[in-house]
């Protein structure tokens, strides 16, 4: 029953392993943004504390989308993934093998992000670490689903770097990474609430912030999970099986 | 028109069967009234020119589009998830993952097919090597083979799971005249062995290979018939099967 989903993780996973430029791309290119905007702000210490957990979902969200676009994208351009709809494989096998293979390096580049920011950068943190970690979990999940579906609807690469500035551009401008949701035009406070990316700067900037634990943000995980649930189900009718 | 010289008239046990099978991709219909029985152990070729109707018709045979109206069997079930186990395909583009070696991909999509015991899974894949000639090649990696070793790494995936009926789309396109000789000799082996081969194909090289062929034209079988009896069709012994497409295409037009 999982083996072809295990099938199919393991193979993303070995496929990314072995474009070494990629795997470097995958660590280096947070660890630059990251540095960039840390220590740019290191005088101003209780901006960089404010904006760092926003920053952090935002970045996991961003490069795992890209990530996952891509790769779903060329698996129907090459045409692997009708070679595979000709099997017996379902779109359960389908998503949950990419989910499986591409949650791995989206954690690990999440993982990468976090502790570089915490621990290098010098973000000042409360909360459990683990906590965090649970988080960005949710996030990469909705941005794996988001990329899937997204590919459906580009034709080549340069078609879902297109989809950057529509769907992640307007997150970051409205979710609270720039400026507090409080403080956003009314209607745009209305688009603000159905932005996944809102509650995981909410969820985030609770526990970093405040010390907040899980418990205390499930209202933000919640919300944030029915995000990646419904992510899910798009990405899964997105993929035809007649 | 449609001359219907042989296999199409036959009573034998169909390994493919299609009656008055329609297609449309919105308002431009495809395939119009498509009957075709294959029999089982036997080779059939479906030649015509690009935009004929070819693809569609081993898309829809493959179950990944679904007829507008009529009917499609393969081993006497309808195509989807369920044949998935007993139909190979090749289709037209290499198919394969370029990061992974040949034995790699076969094992993949080995595995796709429901060989989840490693044991077996990994003699069949050392047979699929065997059969298109690649074992010297076992861990090359895609990107490092010529064009015609990755065509047969694409067969050897289409096969790996020695199903019984493969349909393979477009499978000799850009080989070389000894590569396409090979990719013969294992099709007539495959046959000899019980398996049911559907090729689609615009070269008439391959046409004289096959049992029996149908020639497709504005997504209709213009007729169907062993080379022979399609050579036989146009009155002259030393016609060739070009001559005899040509002929019978000739004769389409003149109906239309």
């Amino acid at each position: 029953m999982f083996d072809r989903k295990i099938a199919i993780a393991t193979r993303i996973a070995r496929e990314i392993r072995r474009d070494h430029r990629s795997v470097a791309l995958i660590i280096g290119a947070p660890i630059i943004v990251m540095s960039l905007i840390g220590f740019s702000f290191q005088d101003q210490k209780p901006i960089l504390n404010q904006a760092a957990p926003a920053l952090i979902a935002t970045m996991a969200m961003f490069f795992v989308f890209v990530l996952t676009g891509i790769s779903f994208l060329r698996e129907r351009s090459q045409g692997t993934l009708e070679r595979l709809l000709s099997t017996a494989v379902t779109r359960s096998d389908l998503l949950v093998g990419y989910l499986a293979g591409f949650l791995v390096f989206a954690l690990v580049q999440s993982i990468i992000i976090l502790i570089y920011t915490l621990f290098v950068v010098g973000v000042d943190y409360s909360g459990q670490l683990w906590d965090i970690i649970v988080i960005l979990l949710i996030v990469t999940i909705t941005s794996v689903s988001m990329g899937i579906f997204v590919s459906t609807f580009a034709r080549n690469e340069f078609q879902v770097v297109q989809f950057i500035p529509l769907l992640i551009a307007p997150q970051i401008f409205l979710s609270g990474v720039i400026l507090p949701t409080s403080q956003l035009p009314g209607y745009f406070q209305g688009v603000s609430g159905a932005l996944p990316l809102t509650y995981a700067n909410r969820a985030l900037r609770d526990i970093m912030l405040r010390g907040s634990s899980l418990a205390d943000v499930s209202t933000e995980i919640l919300v944030l999970g029915a995000f990646a649930v419904g992510m899910l189900i798009a990405a899964a009718s997105t993929v035809r099986k007649t | 028109m449609q001359l219907l010289l042989g296999v199409g008239s036959r009573e034998i046990s169909s390994a493919v069967a299609i009656k008055d099978l329609t297609f449309s991709y919105g308002d431009r219909e495809v395939l119009r009234g498509v009957d075709l029985n294959i029999p089982s152990g036997s080779t059939f070729g479906v030649l015509g020119a690009n935009g004929a109707g070819k693809t569609t018709l081993v898309k829809i045979l493959i179950g990944q589009l679904k007829p507008d109206a009529g009917t499609v069997s393969i081993l006497a079930k309808q195509p989807g998830s369920e044949l998935a186990d007993s139909v190979g395909y090749m289709p037209q583009l290499n198919a394969l993952y370029e990061a992974l070696s040949v034995r790699e991909n076969l094992d993949f999509f080995a595995r796709m097919q429901g060989l989840s015991d490693k044991s077996i899974r990994r003699n069949a894949v050392e047979v699929a090597m065997d059969t298109v000639g690649l074992r010297d090649r076992a861990d090359s990696i895609i990107t490092e083979l010529s064009g015609g070793m990755r065509q047969r790494v694409s067969l050897g995936a289409a096969l790996v799971h020695e199903p019984d009926v493969l349909l393979l789309d477009e499978p000799t396109v850009g080989l070389d005249p000894e590569l396409r000789a090979s990719f013969w000799d294992r099709f007539k082996e495959m046959t000899a062995s019980g398996r049911t081969i559907l090729i689609s194909s615009h070269t008439m090289d391959d046409a004289a290979h096959c049992d029996t062929l149908g020639f497709m034209r504005g997504g209709q079988f213009i007729a169907t018939g062993t080379p022979e009896e399609l050579r036989a069709s146009t009155g002259d012994d030393s016609a060739s099967l070009e001559d005899a497409f040509l002929f019978l295409s000739k004769g389409g037009d003149a109906d239309v």
